[in-house]
């Protein structure tokens, strides 16, 4: 709760002078594009001091209290036909006066960096999709969070770009909740005053930065009342948190990241890692092996069984590290073509080896000729694994050759683990180890059924 | 009468079946199946890798950086195979969009500090175009991507099915 009473804290010493001021801006607010001349030409003059601003002010505004701000959230959502750009800039409008008059409270001259900044927040926020916020509180507690994050921005001021990435990276956090704050309408308008539930909510849901702005707004309210020699540079920030400009932003791209990764989980299968980097790795291999799969399926379609191609080696680009023999065709051919294949027993399947064997050493040609003429093809090992998961056939041997030293090593290649990742990895690995087994000609041969 | 493949007309399945179905009956009238030497059947597995993955793209459009990525690459070899001189020059135009898009996005090389370089560099690789995205896009891309290859894959399977009995 202690978040909370400082908010009010700084709320009630920040708003108590300039409480009228959104009052005085929400009401003209069918000039919604003016407001910006509106805040600059007639309160915002930097050189003056702020008592003279502070006179400003009190004099240009009709003396009203704070519980009024209720009802000009009425009429400007009501008298706004176009729903979201006018109440946007209700919103901003809202904070950008304050901004104002903040900056200008602390540092003479450094409110033209920071209105650039104002306006690019403004789009980025037209931009966000915006946190779920209780939002006539967020929209009310916006204010002096904005005020503070204009402090801020404005305490840096000598980092001008700093303070500009921060008042953004602040603002894509709290001003969303005022831009939902102006969007949403009567629900939340009794809430519009319930600080502190609308300080824990907010202090909730942004977390560190609420905490960093907390800080600072108790910086600042103790500050704001008098004229602040100095902006305070160092605000101390939360256990863990900082108010580092680059660290936010640090912060806001982890989070969009962690969004997508989670988006991504839902995509791949077998999705139940926790680690980042495993998750990585898991929709590496499932996008390998998606296009590993649309390889086999175009190849599947060239007029069925016993016409697929053998790939020979000397097209590496779809061979890969090593060939492979699949009896009867590839698993998802095997499924089209139930009735052309005979299904080779261990035996034959073996005699048919050690044949493709021999003819290999001679002629590749013949070799591929032969395979033919038994229905057989000659693929990459990774892509008959990746049949054989994608179909979940486990029925036909597997017959792995290596050829990359031209010694055919004839290996087992097991049973398709249940996830393509697995079995693509495995039957990697088997390679590599095999292909470390040069010297073993057609002897090495074991063949097992899966 | 509900049609259990294309439930929206606009869909991308559909978008990309009806593309995909046009593009193998043209392939089917240019050659005759009977070839069977390896190269003329591998060269008939390209064409129509190749029409499968173009018709994925197309379907896309330009809306995502995989998708024209990919349509540049085919574009380009394509025009290599018809003139070694067009080639060329869409060889270096496609570089220069890619330079150009890898200006807009400045932060591709820089450590992402959240220490994922490795699976990014080879996410990179595996996505089209995806060496000049920083990590946040690439993996925007990527499950875009994977939903797009999983509709192909669905697509070709069920072409697949049917046509073998």
């Amino acid at each position: 709760m202690q978040p909370c009473s400082r908010e009010m804290q700084a709320m009630n010493s920040l708003l108590s002078p300039t409480q009228q001021i959104p009052l005085q801006d929400l009401q003209p607010n069918g000039n919604s594009g003016t407001h910006q001349a509106q805040i600059h030409n007639p309160q915002f003059d930097p050189t003056s001091s702020h008592d003279d601003f502070l006179d400003q002010m009190l004099s240009t505004l009709p003396s009203c209290s704070w519980s009024d701000l209720k009802s000009p959230w009425d009429p400007p959502k009501s008298d706004e036909t176009p729903p979201s750009n006018p109440d946007n800039n209700v919103g901003f409008h809202y904070d950008e006066i304050l901004a104002s008059k903040l900056r200008q409270h602390q540092i003479n001259g450094g409110g033209g960096g920071t209105t650039a900044a104002m306006k690019m927040m403004m789009q980025q926020q037209m931009m966000l999709p915006g946190r779920p916020i209780a939002a006539a509180g967020g929209g009310g507690l916006t204010m002096p969070l904005h005020n503070d994050i204009v402090d801020g921005s404005s305490f840096k001021s000598p980092n001008q770009q700093g303070g500009e990435g921060s008042v953004q990276a602040l603002y894509n956090g709290f001003g969303a909740g005022s831009l939902h704050g102006t969007n949403n309408q009567s629900p939340n308008q009794p809430q519009h005053f319930h600080h502190p539930q609308g300080g824990n909510m907010q202090t909730q849901s942004f977390g560190a930065t609420a905490g960093t702005v907390m800080n600072q707004s108790q910086a600042s309210g103790s500050t704001t009342g008098g004229a602040p020699a100095q902006p305070k540079q160092r605000v101390r920030a939360r256990r863990g948190q900082a108010t580092d400009p680059h660290s936010i932003a640090e912060r806001l791209r982890r989070e969009r990241i962690a969004e997508r990764m989670k988006a991504l989980q839902e995509l791949v299968p077998n999705a139940n890692k926790t680690d980042k980097a495993s998750m990585l790795d898991e929709i590496i291999d499932y996008v390998k092996f998606l296009q590993l799969q649309v390889k086999v399926l175009s190849m599947s379609r060239l007029g069925g069984a016993a016409a697929v191609a053998p790939l020979v080696a000397d097209m590496p680009s779809e061979v890969g590290d090593c060939v492979q023999t699949t009896a009867g065709g590839g698993g998802s051919l095997q499924r089209n073509s139930n009735g052309n294949q005979p299904s080779a027993n261990n035996d034959s399947l073996t005699v048919t080896e050690h044949q493709v064997a021999k003819l290999m050493e001679e002629d590749m040609g013949s070799a591929m000729q032969y395979l033919q003429g038994k229905g057989l093809c000659l693929m990459p090992i990774s892509l008959a694994t990746a049949i054989s998961t994608a179909t979940c056939h486990s029925r036909n041997p597997m017959i792995n050759k290596g050829s990359s030293s031209n010694h055919p090593l004839l290996q087992s290649n097991g049973d398709g683990p249940s996830s393509p990742s697995m079995s693509v990895l495995t039957v990697q690995s088997a390679t590599m180890g095999n292909g470390g087994l040069d010297g073993s000609a057609k002897d090495a041969a074991s063949v097992s059924k899966p | 009468m509900n049609n259990p493949h294309h439930l929206n007309p606009t869909s991308l399945k559909s978008r990309f079946t009806t593309r995909f179905l046009r593009a193998l009956t043209k392939i089917r009238a240019q050659k005759p199946i009977s070839s069977s030497s390896p190269t003329e059947i591998f060269r008939r597995y390209r064409r129509i890798k190749v029409a499968a993955d173009k018709s994925m793209a197309y379907s896309v459009r330009s809306r995502r950086i995989w998708s024209k990525a990919m349509l540049w690459k085919l574009r380009s070899r394509s025009y290599r195979r018809q003139d070694p001189c067009s080639g060329r020059r869409s060889g270096k135009t496609n570089q220069a969009i890619m330079k150009k898009s890898s200006n807009e996005n400045t932060t591709t090389r820089r450590e992402d500090g959240v220490g994922f370089v490795e699976e990014a560099d080879e996410l990179r690789q595996l996505v089209p175009g995806g060496e000049t995205m920083n990590l946040c896009n690439l993996l925007d891309e990527t499950a875009h991507y994977i939903k797009c290859l999983t509709t192909q894959v669905q697509v070709m399977k069920k072409i697949a099915d049917f046509y073998s009995f």
